[in-house]
């Protein structure tokens, strides 16, 4: 019996060894490229969803299950936002340590300000979110609760390499606080300016960086465009002047070109998520491409 | 510019109460026969209510509860659907599932009915599994395989036979159902998947004697990953053969397929088309041809209407034409449909 607990020890010792870097899945772009930052050399980071991919609607892919069985740690943006996939892929992986609720799972939500929150919860109202907007990552100032987040998980499965951890986080913050500057003041000459949104996503960019969605190309969340919606969108971006509608890698265009026949308003494709387009490549990337964009068609 | 709303307080994120998420789903149909007396009719095929929560750290819950017409009485009748069990923490990538549950046959059997993307089930899959499907009570265990350029999954399955299916019977002896299925999951690339499945089946038939079935399932899915809900394509395949032992030194061998093509031709519109081959398993010369087409519109993840045609050839009896329209509809927690 000795014998084989100090060769299954020794067993061990070899694999941990060989498994030293954290193996982390997110679900979304996101939150990878904040865990790189936070997890560094030490960390390896794969995300299920892509940046140009709607992520409320990830197909659960089997595949997805083979990297989650080896994960230390699954971060997740929470707010009901992948419950359509997550859970099924979590359960079906096997993997007790990344669980909801065990030190392996990452809410990266938690302790974010949230918006939008609806009273009651009713689907007459279209895909509404029973605990809020879950789009938050679109302020960067959450960005500094995702990296929290993320570095306590980090520090839970592994607690040796805290001071490490804590270090990326405090530059991570850091340069979120220089850069938010640079954005607000790229940003400033255009507060208060009116657009049109494809969906409703765009609440905590919209909040931070002083814009004003008059509305949505969708009458509903998750409800296609209606003729009905577009006459309305029409009129109102007629009354109010609006120069942009803006819009998402994973949405048609058709609905918004018609806008834009009528009207001469222009179209706007924004970066979701982090590899939306090849030039948004980390989470400073993905505000970098929109502002830049932005300014250019209110200028 | 708007003001900050105030700070929403940790609390209101976790449930209330450990109640577990209830579902229930409507499924209306309207019907129509080309032959017998009664050629047109309207019901209300079934309702499903869902209960699934985790048990505990180890384990999850899920039960499906059917009230349906029972076709003979015309009472309504409850049913569990399913029933089961699952363990969340067996070491060595097992999985261990307990209780009343569908049979890992291929990929119609494992699906409930309102998610299947057309109304009536494969004349093949009917002969062998009747209208309901093969489902049993038992144990199942699964094994994700170590594999890792594609995902390979080993289901082990014993039940007790109380499924009341045309080929398989419960036994009055101690003779169980098995149950062995291979899933094999290829990505291609981001758009394009692949998946071959390898089932046998054996267990006990009303003969007192032994069937024993194999079957083969093939999915090709191809699903833009950017636009992946506007349009897709799925080809999905079964064939299945039965070999049923009848009487001493006679046996009956049979055979059954159908393949299907969906596409999906925008946002909201889907278009099935579907072929079924199938042998009478009790007499293999009963032979059924059968063409049908669904069109389907899915007005929102919680609600689709579908419009289906078919017509049958079967070598007893002249060409006949049938006809389905079904409405599907569902309040409350909606659980997460398999790839």
């Amino acid at each position: 019996m000795k014998k084989i607990s100090i060769l299954s020890l020794f067993f061990f010792s070899i694999s941990s060894f060989v498994l030293a870097q954290i193996k982390i899945v997110t679900t979304t772009t996101d939150m990878k490229s904040i865990a790189e930052f936070i997890g560094g050399n030490k960390v390896s980071v794969t995300s299920i969803a892509t940046g140009y991919q709607n992520p409320h609607f990830v197909d659960p892919k089997p595949s997805y299950i083979i990297s989650l069985t080896k994960a230390n740690l699954f971060v997740t943006v929470g707010l009901d936002l992948e419950t359509g996939w997550s859970p099924q892929l979590l359960s079906s992986s096997r993997n007790t340590k990344i669980q909801k609720g065990t030190g392996g799972y990452v809410d990266a939500s938690e302790g974010v300000n949230l918006l939008q929150v609806p009273t009651a919860a009713n689907r007459a109202e279209g895909d509404i979110h029973i605990y809020g907007n879950p789009h938050y990552w679109l302020d960067p100032l959450n960005g500094k609760t995702i990296a929290r987040n993320i570095a306590n998980g980090l520090e839970r499965v592994d607690p040796s390499n805290k001071p490490f951890y804590e270090a990326n986080l405090v530059a991570f913050n850091n340069k979120i606080d220089i850069k938010l500057k640079e954005w607000q003041g790229k940003m400033a000459p255009y507060k208060g300016s009116k657009i049109i949104a494809y969906h409703n996503e765009w609440v905590y960019f919209e909040t931070r960086f002083g814009l004003q969605i008059v509305d949505f190309m969708e009458p509903k969340p998750g409800i296609p465009p209606t003729p009905s919606q577009l006459v309305k969108v029409i009129n109102e971006v007629t009354a109010n002047k609006i120069r942009v509608i803006i819009s998402s890698p994973y949405f048609t265009t058709s609905s918004s070109d018609v806008v834009s026949k009528q009207t001469g308003i222009k179209e706007l494709t924004l970066a979701t998520s982090v590899g939306a387009f090849d030039p948004v490549k980390d989470y400073f990337g993905l505000f970098d491409y929109n502002i830049d964009h932005l300014i250019t068609v209110l200028k | 510019m708007k003001a900050t709303p105030p700070p929403v307080t940790q609390q209101t994120r976790s449930s209330l109460s450990f109640n577990p998420d209830i579902g229930v789903i409507g499924d209306f149909r309207g019907s129509y026969i080309s032959k017998g007396q009664k050629n047109f009719d309207f019901y209300l095929n079934e309702t499903e209510v869902s209960l699934q929560a985790a048990v505990d750290p180890y384990a999850r819950a899920d039960f499906f509860l059917s009230f349906a017409r029972d076709p003979e009485t015309g009472k309504y009748g409850v049913e569990v659907e399913e029933g089961y069990l699952t363990t969340l923490s067996l070491p060595a990538r097992l999985q261990l599932k307990v209780g009343r549950f569908r049979s890992a046959v291929g990929r119609v059997n494992t699906v409930h009915p309102h998610a299947l993307p057309f109304i009536d089930m494969p004349n093949a899959y009917v002969n062998y599994f009747g209208e309901e499907g093969l489902k049993d009570e038992g144990l199942s265990l699964s094994w994700l395989l170590p594999t890792k350029a594609f995902y390979q999954e080993i289901l082990f399955q014993v039940t007790s036979g109380y499924s009341e299916s045309p080929a398989f019977a419960r036994s009055e002896g101690n003779r169980m159902l098995y149950v062995g299925h291979l899933k094999n999951f290829f990505t291609i690339n981001d758009d394009n998947t692949l998946e071959l499945g390898l089932t046998g089946i054996s267990g006990p038939n009303d003969s007192a004697r032994v069937s024993n079935m194999g079957a083969i399932d093939l999915t090709y899915k191809w699903k833009p990953v950017k636009l992946n809900t506007y349009h897709s394509l799925t080809w999905q395949s079964e064939f299945y053969f039965n070999r049923a032992d009848l009487m001493d030194n006679y046996s009956m061998s049979s055979f059954g397929m159908y393949s299907f093509i969906q596409y999906q031709l925008a946002k909201r519109w889907f278009l099935t088309g579907r072929y079924d081959y199938g042998q009478k398993p009790y007499d293999k010369t009963l032979t059924e041809n059968a063409f049908s087409l669904t069109a389907g519109w899915y007005a929102t993840e919680f609600s689709k209407l579908e419009f289906e045609t078919k017509t049958t050839d079967d070598n007893i009896d002249k060409r006949f034409y049938q006809a389905w329209l079904r409405w599907i509809f569902v309040i409350g927690a909606h659980g997460a449909h398999q790839y």
